[in-house]
């Protein structure tokens, strides 16, 4: 960006002819020092400053006179063609926008002068009680569990009810529904059946209108937020009134989800986003390490709600390191100061957060300290120290004739299971997965080989070491443990595991050797000789083929149950945990009953085996090519409406809702985006050919904001698109928000903000947008605050023939 | 050669008028003497070089090292051509395309056309008659009188001349004999490179069109002080015929394009500067670019196609892909042969065109209650079955009064009408209730032919596919789609299995907006019985005398493309030697092309690990050394000369866009993905891997290295030194290289065959799974 040197106006029209020619020209020194401070006031007879500024270069000045004062860069011309720092020694060394410095104002001394003084906190507090007003609104009036209120509103119960379970997202979001539940008064005792009514004593109102405090909230926040960006006030009411009047934001925020949650997070990590950029030439002040430290908590929480809230990361991320980047090439300074921004960016943004993560899987497991159903998904060890859990009264040491089951022991790794179905491919036989849900079909029985005598009972007890070589027999279907040189069906390298034969027909395939890896408990297999259930690491070696069985990440199709899939690995890799075992219950009478005393599972071992385990089962939600279902979406059907969604039953004398956004803002804030990318092109084409459209801080600004906005709704977006898992309208929300500042972003920069415009004009433009959002609002309500009676008394709401609103 | 300075330029504003360039004053400091002079003088004396560099850039030193290189290609590439004398891996497939061109039968490729034409004509040259159908892998051609070996040298040829043009890159690009040298050996000794090679495969040709673009491209970017000369638009235009023959040759071709297309608009950008061209100009070389990449290109891609077009017209294993209008085109095609008109009270069987199902009914009825809660109608079942059944009969009714004789009483596009079942005596209908699989989508049913209360539920409007009014419904010729009278939902088989109350048949069922595409578009199949069927042959005029049908190139061509592009994304099933692109730069694992029991031999596709490991290396090199030259830049530290800078950028900054276009994307495919997609981008991994070895032995460089314009201003001359330590270095490798080359050579030319322990010293990679191993492998 050049200066502006157009002040040269000598109060001449440029195209009056001269009438004297009595004095010498004499150039005027083409850049100004700048150094002398402000360019002189020149006078502006007839120009508009507006005007003055987009006057420079807007065309090659033509004539030799005009050459000498533009001085072609001798770099521009060379044999490289093009000089790859020049742009970068351009960037200025902070990166420029946001809300402009202002001094603190005096200590008020009327009352007249302290409300002039916060006058912008007037419209937040009207918008917050609006807010208030359209989210508490009839929220109780459908008393049934509602769409996902059947998941987490049971995930909340099990922490009252303090019973371990597993679900695919971290806890945070759901200890606060339980915490709702807690705080009026619910005592976990409701199953949450989806479509069920709730019984009197599950206070849903409350636990709802607590739920929908979060979404009241996002309302204030999103006006600070366009307030620190730097916006305009009108674009700063329009941020404020866009969230307030998505009735989709609305709608999900008026149930026990955890969608409004996520979302206040969002909204409060870009707020405190913006506030720390605001602090940026007070560098290690006190506010500025304040706003640095709870943008960095904040990041914690939201992807402690949802994984989701590593997108939003992903936009401090990139926001940090262009920052760096700036610092990096400061020249002027010092390295002591160089490490300490670094620093303070590693302890505040990667550091606090990890730990904030962290802090809520510990008070997760201190909670959670019953067994319940989600036992299975976590390590033997984990399990046995659950309240409830019968493991330390199982027989310690595993002899032939025992039932047991085995655990593999790689992150989220289940049971050997098996069941009648066969494989549709490969030998044809009964399968063999790897299963979390206990049941008997994952019951073994260790039993000798085929050529060793059968077992009998009434023998004496034979304890399995080291180096033995048993078959496994599956206790239901009395198949025995085989594998054979047949591809499995995904890794296709490794050799198919499959169960096979009867009680008296198998072959030298159905015999496996026990290899000890070592003992959680006891140490290396040198000190002690029989397997004990629990902490013994084992490895099942097939002898005939030399390989291993494993299990790995890799889920079966449907025909599997998506359960996982095992093999048996060809390469002795004796460090790949995913072919270790361990065996977890143990039934055997012959055995005296144990009581032993585990030593405690660790927690960083339970946080990362639970993470594993979180992330295997996310990625296993993924669409069934024989299912249509239809509340699923794809990302495309969200950013123009394509779809909306039924969140419950659609029978005449149900309360319906129906999640779907305001029309205005998901469609405008599309376009706007599209807008905004091309104006981007546009202004760069025209700076590439040097015309200067905007001052330095103006053009910093436009991209300040418009690299927020785009930045954020495109790390909320397209992941969704190589995601393999299914996909929801509701998973749009968040990224709906950075389309709004984007909205009013575009709206600022070409009219509020614009200097060509009156004030009228501008009016007229706000007016009418926010006639056409409260007119929306005003239509649509009714799809998030309840439709009652048959839908099709709201017949003019389908506004495109794709929603299925109707039929 | 014109002036650039003509009169275009608007007062002498343009670049050539200009101060001579000026050295841009750093802040002295202690070092900075010393600094300055490392930086400034590089060489400007070309007998100030070592002795071997003097004599290796000697014309005659280069003459002979490209005739070595190149005499070494064709040895290594024709060595045992004929063996093996069977058919190899996908020699399956593109050896049974030439075949076809040489019947002139009609098939259909995911590929475009011209790689497949060449070895047609390859074949055509020998003598080959597409007498031989390449079914399996392993079936003789000797046993057949295939004369192969023909067919094998185009891509040997075109193999073998990729090495000197690679060795040229090097050499334009301002580089040493000796490191021009080296890029051209990772190629030369290369056994993967070797391997695609010398068999009917599409790849070569490919690589071969890929490196002559970027050759040209190369060339183009030096003349660019001399624009809109003879010698410019010649080597811009041989650009765009050549990326289009890459383009041609095999889908990803597109790569090469994007990659040049990227350079272009870079090139255009800094053009943009008014400082460098008024309006005029920037118009002027944007509107020759256009000619240049986009115009010349798609007409040469066009003409391919064109005379794919006119070579196959004959019907073929294709047919069946393209629409019936385009199988009319062809001579002796099914539709031509066996299309009748359908005329009211014919009993046709109506076959759905996605799934080849016949639609069907059976007196069987939907069961009350679904497992989800939902009942159904309790009507008879409406299925789609695939196989012959009286079941499938229906008869056309009209709507209509029709006359007695005569063409009144054919059906046509627009017509409303009923479907009867023969067997049931019930007319087919759909009504608002959710069919047994989807709650979204509308049962269909029957109703016996005497409930007259419900007859608009029967009426059913017929839609010829691009139909026009008055178009007369023919059986196979004419796909068209039924949407429901009053519901107006289309008819269509969305692909789900029934459960077996309707003997797992398919599932026909009503939706507005059908999905999957295609699937409400339904065929006649036959005409089973009618009035008059003893008149059918004259119904439209003797069949034996029919013509092909004409249709326009661009029609047929967009068909193709679209087809094209569906079944490329379409190919996901998994294969066992199918692997994921991270695998690739490092070999880590092989495709088997070929195995023969007796004797042990095999053919295993897989990279020379000396050289791939080395441009591997160089590739993680220059992604260390891009980053450092920034952030050294950043902090204002003065590392490189200008000149190292600029070809750093420029000149290998150009490698690494090709290697990240031809490689990256394969991340987002999601189809089936072979280590021989990675050669491409191998290839210029190996110019990338001569820039490093460059930037890493010495400072220098030839330079400048563009043609200078007339008023270019003159800039000091610089030429590379590499000393001894380069030669050394390349020597050592091409030693390295060439042992292992000759150590692998049994999996690349399949001969001789190797007993389990050879096989197991050969498994230089655990990953790699070649057959024939001994036993104890899984015990190691």
């Amino acid at each position: 960006m050049r200066p502006s040197e157009v002040t040269l106006n000598f109060g001449t029209p440029q195209d009056s002819p001269r009438t004297s020619s009595d004095f010498e020209e004499i150039p005027y020194p083409h850049h100004w020092p700048s150094s002398q401070g402000q360019p002189e006031e020149l006078p502006l007879h007839y120009m508009s400053e507006e005007t003055t500024r987009r006057r420079v270069h807007q065309h090659p000045p033509p004539g030799p006179a005009g050459y000498a004062d533009y001085p072609v860069d001798p770099t521009g011309q060379d044999d490289g063609g093009k000089d790859v720092y020049a742009k970068m020694r351009q960037s200025h060394g902070s990166l420029g926008g946001g809300r402009p410095r202002r001094l603190p104002p005096p200590p008020p001394t009327s009352v007249r002068e302290f409300v002039s003084q916060n006058l912008e906190h007037i419209p937040p507090v009207f918008y917050t009680l609006f807010s208030c007003w359209t989210r508490f609104h009839g929220i109780g009036k459908s008393d049934v569990v509602v769409w996902d209120e059947a998941h987490f509103g049971k995930f909340g119960s099990h922490y009252l009810k303090r019973e371990f379970y597993f679900d695919v997202h971290p806890p945070l979001g759901k200890m606060l529904v339980g915490l709702a539940g807690l705080l009026s008064g619910y005592n976990g005792s409701f199953e949450f059946k989806s479509g069920e009514k709730y019984p009197d004593h599950v206070p849903y109102v409350a636990m709802r209108v607590m739920i929908a405090t979060f979404g009241v909230a996002m309302v204030p926040l999103a006006w600070y937020t366009a307030v620190e960006l730097g916006m305009s006030w009108k674009a700063c009411h329009l941020v404020a009134l866009m969230v307030l009047l998505d009735v989709g934001w609305l709608c999900i925020s008026r149930f026990i989800l955890l969608d409004s949650m996520l979302l206040f997070f969002t909204f409060t990590t870009v707020f405190f986003l913006t506030k720390f950029h605001n602090q940026r030439y007070y560098p290690f002040s006190f506010d500025w390490w304040m706003w640095l430290l709870f943008t960095g908590i904040s990041i914690g929480c939201v992807t402690s709600v949802k994984l989701v809230g590593l997108f939003v990361t992903a936009l401090v991320g990139v926001y940090t390191v262009e920052d760096l980047w700036h610092k990096f090439g400061d020249l002027k300074m010092s390295l002591r100061d160089q490490l300490w921004h670094w620093g303070a960016r590693v302890a505040c943004l990667i550091i606090t957060p990890i730990i904030v993560y962290m802090i809520t899987f510990k008070i997760h497991f201190l909670i959670l300290n019953h067994s319940g159903p989600g036992d299975a998904q976590m390590s033997s060890l984990f399990q046995a120290n659950l309240v409830g859990n019968d493991f330390a009264r199982n027989p310690l040491e595993v002899a032939v004739g025992s039932k047991i089951t085995l655990k593999n022991m790689g992150w989220g790794g289940g049971l050997l299971h098996s069941h009648v179905q066969t494989f549709p491919v490969g030998s044809m036989q009964q399968q063999i997965t790897c299963y979390h849900y206990k049941d008997e079909n994952n019951d073994w029985i260790v039993l000798p080989r085929w050529d060793e005598p059968a077992y009998d009972p009434n023998a004496a007890l034979r304890f399995l070491k080291d180096g033995d070589v048993i078959r496994l027999r599956h206790s239901p279907t009395l198949r025995n443990l085989h594998s054979h040189p047949i591809p499995a069906p995904i890794t296709k390298l490794n050799h198919e595991v499959s169960c096979y034969g009867n009680e008296t027909v198998g072959d030298v395939q159905d015999h496996w050797k026990v290899e000890v890896v070592d003992d959680i408990k006891r140490g290396g297999k040198s000190k002690f000789d029989r397997i004990h259930s629990l902490t013994t690491r084992l490895r099942f070696s097939h002898v005939h083929l030399g390989c291993y069985l494993r299990a790995a990440n890799a889920v079966l199709p449907q025909w599997g149950f998506k359960q996982i899939e095992v093999s048996c690995d060809k390469e002795n890799n004796p460090e790949d945990i995913r072919t270790h075992w361990n065996v977890e219950s143990h039934w055997n009478d012959r055995l005296p009953s144990g009581n032993a005393k585990f030593y405690r599972s660790p927690f960083l071992r339970d946080f990362w085996h639970l993470n594993v385990a979180m992330w295997t089962s996310n990625n296993a939600l993924i669409p069934d090519p024989d299912k249509f279902d239809v509340l699923a979406s794809t990302p495309f059907d969200w950013p123009f409406q394509h779809l909306g969604l039924r969140m419950c039953g659609w029978a005449d004398f149900q309360v319906k809702y129906y999640l779907i956004g305001t029309p205005l803002i998901w469609v405008g804030s599309t376009i706007s985006l599209f807008i905004a990318v091309l104006l981007l092109g546009f202004y760069l084409f025209r700076q590439q050919r040097k015309y200067a459209d905007m001052e330095p801080r103006e053009w910093d600004h436009f991209l300040y904001v418009g690299k927020i906005a785009f930045f954020g709704w495109f790390f909320h977006f397209a992941p969704f698109l190589v995601m393999g898992r299914v996909t929801y309208i509701h998973h749009y929300l968040p990224t709906l928000y950075f389309a709004v500042l984007m909205f009013a972003h575009i709206f600022d920069h070409f009219f509020f903000s614009a200097k060509r415009f009156s004030e009228k004009t501008k009016n007229i433009i706000f007016g009418v947008n926010v006639f056409l959002q409260l007119a929306m609002f005003y239509w649509f309500k009714e799809l998030a605050w309840g439709i009652e009676g048959p839908v099709t008394e709201y017949k003019h709401r389908g506004w495109r023939s794709s929603w299925n609103l109707y039929n | 050669m014109s002036s650039p300075a003509g009169p275009s330029r608007i007062g002498g504003l343009g670049p050539r008028h200009r101060k001579p360039p000026t050295v841009e004053p750093r802040v002295p400091t202690e070092d900075y003497d010393e600094e300055h002079e490392r930086l400034t003088t590089n060489f400007n004396h070309p007998r100030n070089r070592s002795a071997i560099e003097q004599y290796m850039e000697a014309p005659h030193a280069k003459q002979i090292t490209v005739v070595v290189l190149t005499v070494l290609a064709f040895i290594v590439r024709f060595a045992k051509l004929n063996h093996p004398d069977q058919v190899v891996f996908d020699e399956v497939h593109f050896g049974k395309f030439a075949a076809y061109y040489l019947r002139r039968e009609y098939y259909f490729d995911v590929h475009p056309p011209f790689a497949k034409l060449l070895l047609a004509l390859a074949g055509w040259f020998v003598g080959f008659e597409g007498d031989f159908d390449f079914l399996n892998i392993g079936d003789s051609y000797s046993a057949n009188n295939v004369p192969y070996w023909g067919m094998r040298a185009l891509p040997a040829i075109l193999g073998s001349l990729t090495v000197p043009v690679v060795y040229y890159i090097m050499q334009e690009c301002g580089y040493s004999t000796i490191i021009a040298a080296f890029s051209a050996i990772i190629i030369l000794f290369d056994n993967a490179h070797v391997t695609q090679s010398r068999l009917i495969l599409l790849d070569a040709i490919l690589i071969f069109f890929m490196s002559l673009t970027i050759y040209s491209y190369v060339k183009f970017r030096k003349y660019r002080y001399h624009e809109f000369t003879f010698d410019w638009w010649a080597w811009m235009l041989a650009t765009g015929v050549f990326m289009a023959c890459t383009w041609s040759s095999k889908v990803n071709g597109i790569l090469t394009v994007v990659a040049v297309g990227i350079a272009v608009m870079v090139d255009l950008w800094d053009l943009l500067d008014w400082r460098k061209s008024d309006n005029e100009r920037i118009t002027k070389h944007f509107l020759a670019r256009v000619v240049g990449f986009i115009v010349v290109p798609l007409i040469f891609y066009l003409f391919f196609f064109w005379i794919h077009f006119a070579i196959l017209t004959h019907s073929g294993t294709g047919d069946g892909f393209m629409s019936p209008a385009f199988q009319e085109t062809l001579i002796g095609n099914e539709l031509l042969m066996n299309s009748h008109e359908i005329r009211y009270f014919d009993t046709i069987t109506i076959k759905h065109v996605n799934t080849k199902n016949l639609l069907h009914s059976h007196p069987q009825r939907y069961p009350r209650d679904y497992p989800d809660k939902r009942v159904s109608s309790q009507g008879q079942q409406v299925t789609g079955y695939p196989h012959e059944d009286e079941n499938n009969n229906w008869i056309v009714v009209p709507t209509k009064a029709l006359p007695e004789t005569g063409r009144g009483r054919i059906v046509r596009h627009n017509d409303i009408i009923q479907l009867l079942h023969v067997q049931t005596d019930s007319f087919l209908m759909t009504h608002d209730v959710a069919s047994p699989g989807y709650t979204t989508h509308q049962e269909f049913t029957t109703l016996p032919k005497d409930q007259m209360h419900r007859y608009n539920e029967t009426l059913f409007h017929l839609h010829l596919i691009d139909g026009y009014e008055g178009q007369v419904l023919t059986t196979k010729a004419n796909h068209f789609k039924l949407q429901h009278a009053v519901t107006t939902v289309y008819m269509m088989l969305p692909g789900h299995e029934l459960p077996d109350w309707a003997f797992n048949q398919q599932e026909v069922n009503g939706h507005r907006q059908p999905e999957p595409e295609g699937s409400e578009i339904w065929v006649g199949d036959a005409i089973v019985a009618g009035e008059h069927l003893d008149e059918l042959d004259e119904r439209l005029g003797n069949q034996k005398d029919r013509k092909p049908k004409s249709m326009n190139f661009f029609s047929k061509f967009i068909q193709l493309q679209d087809l094209m592009f569906a079944h490329n994304a379409g190919l996901t099933a998994s294969h066992p030697y199918a692997s994921s692109p991270s695998s690739w730069p490092f070999a880590k694992k092989g495709i088997s092309f070929w195995t023969q029991n007796e004797g042990h031999k095999q053919i295993y596709m897989v990279g020379n690990l000396v050289g791939w490991w080395t441009a591997a290396g160089a590739v993680f090199l220059i992604f260390g050394i891009f980053p450092a030259s920034i952030f050294a830049e950043r902090r204002n530290i003065p590392v490189l000369t200008e000149s190292v800078t600029h070809r750093l950028w420029n000149s290998c900054g150009f490698f690494v866009v090709v290697w990240v276009v031809h490689y990256a994307p394969f991340f987002l495919f999601s189809r089936q993905l072979f280590l021989h997609h990675y050669l491409p981008a191998h290839l210029a991994s190996a110019l990338i891997a001569g820039a490093v070895l460059n930037f890493i032995c010495t400072e220098t460089i030839n330079y400048p290295i563009s043609y200078r314009g007339l008023d270019t201003p003159p800039k000091p001359r610089e030429y590379a030194d590499l000393g001894v330590k380069g030669p050394v270095f390349v020597g050592v490798f091409t030693l390295l290289q060439f042992s292992l080359f000759i150590f692998m050579a049994p999996l690349t030319y399949g001969t001789p065959g190797l007993d389990g322990d050879e096989v197991n010293r050969h498994r230089l990679r655990k990953s790699w799974t070649l057959h024939f191993a001994s036993k104890e492998m899984a015990d190691l």
